[in-house]
C-alpha cells in the first residue's frame, strides 16, 4: 500500500505534513526547525532542544513531568539535533499510545499535541532566563554524549574523517559543537536565540500515525499565529563535486581493532537527476551482504567482520568504513579503491546490478511501515520534492541503467582517508 | 506426512490483534502473525541454543559433550554456505534483507522482506536445514570471527557486562563472550560444528514466527514441503551447579574511553524452570517505579550529575539458569551511583511503593508494549524467544494491565538483594 502524506501550510516559513493511519497503535508529532550549520550559534541552537523539553510553565518541575508523561501510558518526549548538509536540524517530538487502546477510556492525543506546543512555546523563564538548574544540566550532558562518542570507536573514526574532509566547510561543523564551545555558553543570551529560533527558522510539523491531524494543526496554527512571524531564514547548502587532493591522516589511540574509514566526493547530491545512480552504485558496491566490499574484502580476503559503504545524497558524499588490524590496512584500503575500479569499468553482472535495485527497493518499500521511516523520509525531503513517496523513489531506482551506473561510479572522487590505530604489538 | 498441522488462534482484545500457533507434523512450532496492512514480512526461524551450551547431553548420548566456547555463534557464520553456494547470494534474488544473531540461549535466522515473501522463506528453510562445512570453509572464517571478537574488544558495553557477569557467576557460563576467543574457536572442527548442528538444529528444539503481510495457508503449504521431520529427541542442558553467592562485588578495566561507564547488577536465586509471565510483568513494573524518569532515584541522581539522560537504564536480565536485575550507564562515579540505588531500595522495601507511582509504572510499561507491537521485526522477535522460553505475548500484556501493587512489591522478597549486588566499571585509561 502507498502512504500519500497531506501537505499544507501553518503560517509563512511552516509547513504542516500527515499522515493518518490507523494500523499504527502510536501517534508521533514532530517539530523541526532547520538553521544554517555555523561555528558561531551551533551549541547555543542545539541546547534548546534539550532545554525546552525539559520543563514548561506548567510543568516546571522535571520529575512532575515524567510523572505526567508516564501516566500516559509512558509518552515519550524527545529532543534531537542533527545534521542535514550544511544545516542544523533542531527537533523536539512527542510520541505515545492512540487513544483506542488506553486502559480506562483516557484521550491521550489531545494532550499529548498540547503538551508538546506549550513544552516550544511556554518555557519557564525566570527573570526571563531559562532556569539555572535545567540548563546546567543539560550543558553537562550534551558534554558528556561528546565524550561518549569516543567510547564507540566506529562512530569516533567517522566523526574525525569527517572533521578532516570537512575542515574549511560548515558541515566540519559538530552537530552540538565543540566541548569548549557548550562549556563557555552563557544563560542570558539563550532566550533570544529561543526567539530567533520560533521566530524565523524554517519550521517543519509531522504528524504521523493513528490521530486526527486536524487538532494538533490548531493547536499549532494559533501558537504561531500569536508569533506574527514574517517568512524564515534561508539555509545553504554547499556540495562540493571533486576532490582537489588525498587528505591522509593517521591517529593513534589504545585500541585492539584498528579502524579505516574513507571519504568520497560523490559528484551528484539532491536535487540532481543522477542521484538514483548513485543510491544504486553505493548499495552495489558496499550497501548489502551481496556488494562487492562485502564479498571481497570480508568473505574473500578475510580481512575484516564490516566493510560497507554509504552515500548522503544531501551533502553528496560517500563514506566506506572497515575494521581491521593495523597491518592489514594497506590491503583493506588498496581493496577498497580495486573494487571501486571494477565497478567504474563496468566489471559486473546484470544481476548484481538487479540484486541492487531489490535490495533497495526493499528498503524504500519498507519505510512506510514505521513511523520512523516515514518521519526520517519526509523529513529528509523538506528541501527537495516534498511529495515524493518511497515508492517513487523505488521506482526512479528501478530505471537506472547500467551505463548511468557506471557515469556515476566514474565522478566518485577519493577524498579522506582516515585511520584509527592500536597499538603495534598484539595481546 | 501422515499428520496434519494443529492449528491454535490466540487473540488479544486489548491489543486488538491476533495470531496462530501452528505444531507442525515435522516436529516445529510455528507462529503466525498477520498485519494485512504491512507491506513488509519479517520472519525468523531459530533454535533453543545459544552460547551458554557448551555443555550437554543428547538422548543416545552415553556421556555429557563439552564443547569450545562459541561454537554457536561459528556455526550461524557457517550455516549460510550450502555446498551450491551462499544464502546471501541466493536472498540476492528476492531483495530480501538477512541477518542472524545468536545470543545466550538461542540462535536465529531472519530476513524482511516486501516482495518475494514465499521465494525470501523458502531459502530460509532451506539454508537453515542444509549444514555443510568443510576444513576450508571453517578455516576461512576464523580471520572474520576473529576480527568481529576484537571489535567487541573495543566496545566498552560488551566489556562491561561480560565482567559484571565474571563478578556474579561462578560457573555458569553466560558469564564467556557469546563469540568465545581467538583461542577458542581455533579449536572448532568440521565435525565439531556437525555434531552441534545434529543435536540442536532439531525442528522439536526450533520455532518460526512470521508476522507482516501473510497469507498463512500459503506459508504453511510451503513448510509442509520443505521442512525435513526431525526425530523426537531432547537434549539437556548441563550447568554446573552455581552458587547463591556473588563471586566479588567490584571489578574494574582501564580501556580507551573519556566518561566511565558501569553495570551494577543484583543476582537471583533461580528456580529449575522460567519466570512466570506474571513475574515478568511485576518485575518490570517495579523497576519502573523505582528507576524511571518519573522517579525519586533518577531525579537525585540526574541532580548529582550522577548519571546522564542517554545513557542511564535497567533491564531484567533472565535465562536459562540466571536471573539478575542490572542498572548501567555513564557515570563520573559509579560507586556513587551504586550506593543511592542500594539505598532507595532499602526505602522502597520499608515505605513501598505509593498509589500513584504504582498506576504510573503500570501505565507505562503497558503503553510501551502496545506500542511496541507496530513493528513486524519486534513481534517476531518477541514471540520467538517468549515461546522458548515456555511464555506467550498477549498472557504478558494482561499481566501487566492486571498486575496488583502487592505482589509487584513481594518482588523485592527474592530481588534486589544487596548482599548479592556486585558492580563493574570500564574507566578511562590514565
Amino acid at each position: 500500500m502507498i502512504t500519500e502524506v497531506d501537505r499544507r501550510s501553518v503560517c509563512d516559513g511552516v509547513g504542516f505534513r500527515s499522515i493518518r493511519e490507523s494500523r499504527f497503535k502510536t501517534v508521533r508529532i514532530s517539530v523541526h526547525f532547520f538553521r544554517p550549520l555555523e561555528q558561531e550559534t551551533v551549541s547555543a541552537n542545539a541546547i534548546l532542544p534539550f532545554l525546552l523539553t525539559r520543563a514548561s510553565k506548567k510543568y516546571p518541575d522535571y520529575t512532575k513531568l515524567n510523572e505526567h508523561l508516564a501516566e500516559l501510558y509512558g509518552a515519550e518526549l524527545d529532543a534531537d539535533v542533527q545534521k542535514m548538509g550544511d544545516r542544523q536540524v533542531l527537533s523536539v517530538s512527542i510520541t505515545g499510545l492512540a487513544d483506542r487502546y488506553a486502559l480506562n477510556g483516557e484521550k491521550i492525543s489531545g494532550e499529548l499535541s498540547r503538551l508538546l506546543c506549550s513544552m516550544l512555546f511556554e518555557p519557564p523563564l525566570q527573570d526571563g532566563m531559562f532556569p539555572e538548574d535545567g540548563f546546567e544540566q543539560e550543558k553537562r550532558q550534551m558534554i558528556e554524549t561528546l565524550e561518549a562518542e569516543f567510547n564507540d570507536k566506529k562512530l569516533y573514526a567517522l566523526r574525525r574523517c569527517e572533521e578532516i574532509m570537512f575542515s574549511d566547510e560548515p558541515y566540519g561543523v559538530g552537530r552540538y559543537g565543540t566541548q569548549e564551545q557548550i562549556r563557555a555558553l552563557k544563560r542570558d543570551g539563550l532566550t533570544k536565540v529561543w526567539q530567533q529560533l520560533i521566530h524565523s527558522s524554517k519550521v517543519e510539523i509531522l504528524v504521523l500515525g493513528d490521530c486526527d491531524p486536524e487538532p494538533v494543526f490548531c493547536d499549532f496554527s494559533a501558537a504561531f499565529a500569536n508569533l506574527g512571524r514574517s517568512g524564515a531564514e534561508e539555509c545553504p547548502n554547499f556540495v562540493k563535486k571533486t576532490a582537489a587532493q588525498v587528505n591522509d591522516c593517521t591517529d593513534k589511540e589504545d585500541v585492539a581493532q584498528s579502524k579505516l574509514v574513507m571519504g568520497f566526493r560523490a559528484g551528484c547530491a539532491e536535487p540532481e537527476k543522477s542521484v538514483p545512480a548513485m543510491k544504486l552504485m553505493s548499495a552495489l558496491y558496499g550497501g548489502t551482504p551481496n556488494s562487492k566490499l562485502f564479498l571481497n574484502v570480508r568473505e574473500k580476503m578475510s580481512l575484516c567482520y564490516y566493510c560497507g559503504s554509504a552515500y548522503n545524497p544531501t551533502k553528496g558524499i560517500l563514506t566506506v568504513q572497515s575494521g581491521v588490524e593495523s597491518e592489514n590496512l594497506e590491503r583493506a584500503k588498496e581493496e577498497i579503491l580495486h573494487q571501486l575500479d571494477d565497478v567504474r569499468a563496468g566489471s559486473f553482472t546484470d544481476d548484481d546490478l538487479q540484486a541492487a535495485k531489490l535490495s533497495l527497493c526493499n528498503s524504500y518499500h519498507t519505510i512506510s511501515d514505521s513511523l520512523d521511516g516515514l518521519e526520517g523520509w519526509y523529513l529528509s525531503k523538506t528541501f527537495s520534492d516534498q511529495g515524493r513517496t518511497p515508492e517513487k523513489e523505488a521506482e526512479m531506482v528501478s530505471a537506472v541503467t547500467k551505463e548511468e551506473l557506471i557515469a556515476a561510479a566514474q565522478n566518485v572522487t577519493l577524498d579522506t582517508v582516515y585511520r584509527l590505530t592500536g597499538n603495534e604489538e598484539k595481546e | 506426512m501422515g499428520t496434519e498441522s494443529k492449528i491454535r488462534e490466540i487473540s488479544s482484545e486489548r491489543a486488538g490483534e491476533h495470531y496462530y500457533e501452528i505444531q507442525h507434523p515435522s516436529g516445529l512450532r510455528i507462529f503466525l502473525y498477520p498485519k494485512e496492512k504491512n507491506n513488509s514480512t519479517y520472519a525468523i526461524f531459530g533454535t533453543k541454543y545459544g552460547s551458554i551450551d557448551n555443555c550437554f547431553q543428547a538422548t543416545g548420548d552415553a556421556e555429557p559433550r563439552r564443547v569450545p566456547n562459541g561454537i554457536a555463534h561459528y556455526l550461524e557464520h557457517k550455516l549460510f554456505e550450502s555446498e551450491d553456494g551462499d544464502a546471501f547470494a541466493r536472498y540476492a534474488k528476492t531483495g530480501a534483507s538477512a541477518n542472524a544473531y545468536t545470543s545466550f540461549d538461542m540462535t536465529c535466522y531472519l530476513f524482511s522482506c516486501t516482495e518475494n515473501v514465499y521465494e525470501s522463506l523458502e531459502i530460509l528453510l532451506d539454508f537453515v536445514q542444509s549444514p555443510y562445512f568443510t576444513e576450508q570453509t571453517v578455516q576461512k572464517e576464523q580471520g572474520i570471527i576473529g576480527q568481529e571478537i576484537r571489535m567487541y574488544d573495543d566496545t566498552p558495553q560488551w566489556r562491561v557486562m561480560f565482567n559484571l557477569l565474571s563478578a556474579l557467576y561462578h560457573t555458569h557460563p553466560v558469564k564467556i563472550d557469546i563469540a568465545g576467543t581467538t583461542d577458542s574457536i581455533a579449536k572448532i572442527t568440521p565435525e565439531l560444528l556437525y555434531s552441534c548442528y545434529r543435536t540442536f538444529y532439531n525442528l522439536n528444539n526450533m520455532a518460526l514466527c512470521i508476522a507482516g503481510n501473510i497469507e498463512p495457508e500459503r506459508v504453511l503449504a510451503l513448510c509442509d514441503k520443505m521442512l525435513k521431520p526431525s526425530l523426537v529427541s531432547s537434549v539437556e542442558r548441563i550447568f554446573e551447579p552455581e552458587p547463591e553467592s556473588i563471586v566479588k562485588p567490584r571489578v574494574e578495566q582501564s580501556l580507551s574511553v573519556a566518561v566511565p561507564l558501569f553495570e551494577f547488577g543484583f543476582k537471583e536465586s533461580v528456580a529449575k524452570g522460567r519466570a512466570s509471565v506474571r513475574q515478568l510483568a511485576e518485575t518490570d513494573i517495579l523497576l519502573e517505579a523505582l528507576a524511571s524518569p518519573a522517579s525519586p532515584l533518577y531525579r537525585s541522581l540526574l541532580d548529582d550529575g550522577l548519571i546522564n539522560e542517554a545513557s542511564f537504564s535497567h533491564e531484567y536480565f533472565e535465562g536459562p539458569g540466571f536471573a539478575s536485575v542490572i542498572f548501567s550507564g555513564e557515570s563520573s562515579d559509579p560507586d556513587a551511583v551504586a550506593d543511592r540505588i542500594r539505598r532507595e531500595v532499602g526505602r522502597v522495601r520499608r515505605e513501598g511503593i505509593g498509589r500513584d507511582a504504582f498506576r504510573r509504572a503500570k501505565n507505562a510499561v503497558y503503553g510501551r508494549n502496545l506500542m511496541a507491537l507496530n513493528d513486524a521485526g519486534v513481534i517476531a522477535n518477541t514471540v520467538i524467544s517468549l515461546a522458548f522460553a515456555g511464555r506467550e505475548l498477549y498472557s504478558y500484556i494482561d499481566a501487566v494491565a492486571d498486575a496488583d501493587a502487592d505482589a509487584v512489591l513481594s518482588r523485592l522478597e527474592t530481588q534486589l538483594n544487596p548482599d548479592l549486588s556486585a558492580i563493574s566499571i570500564v574507566k578511562p585509561v590514565r
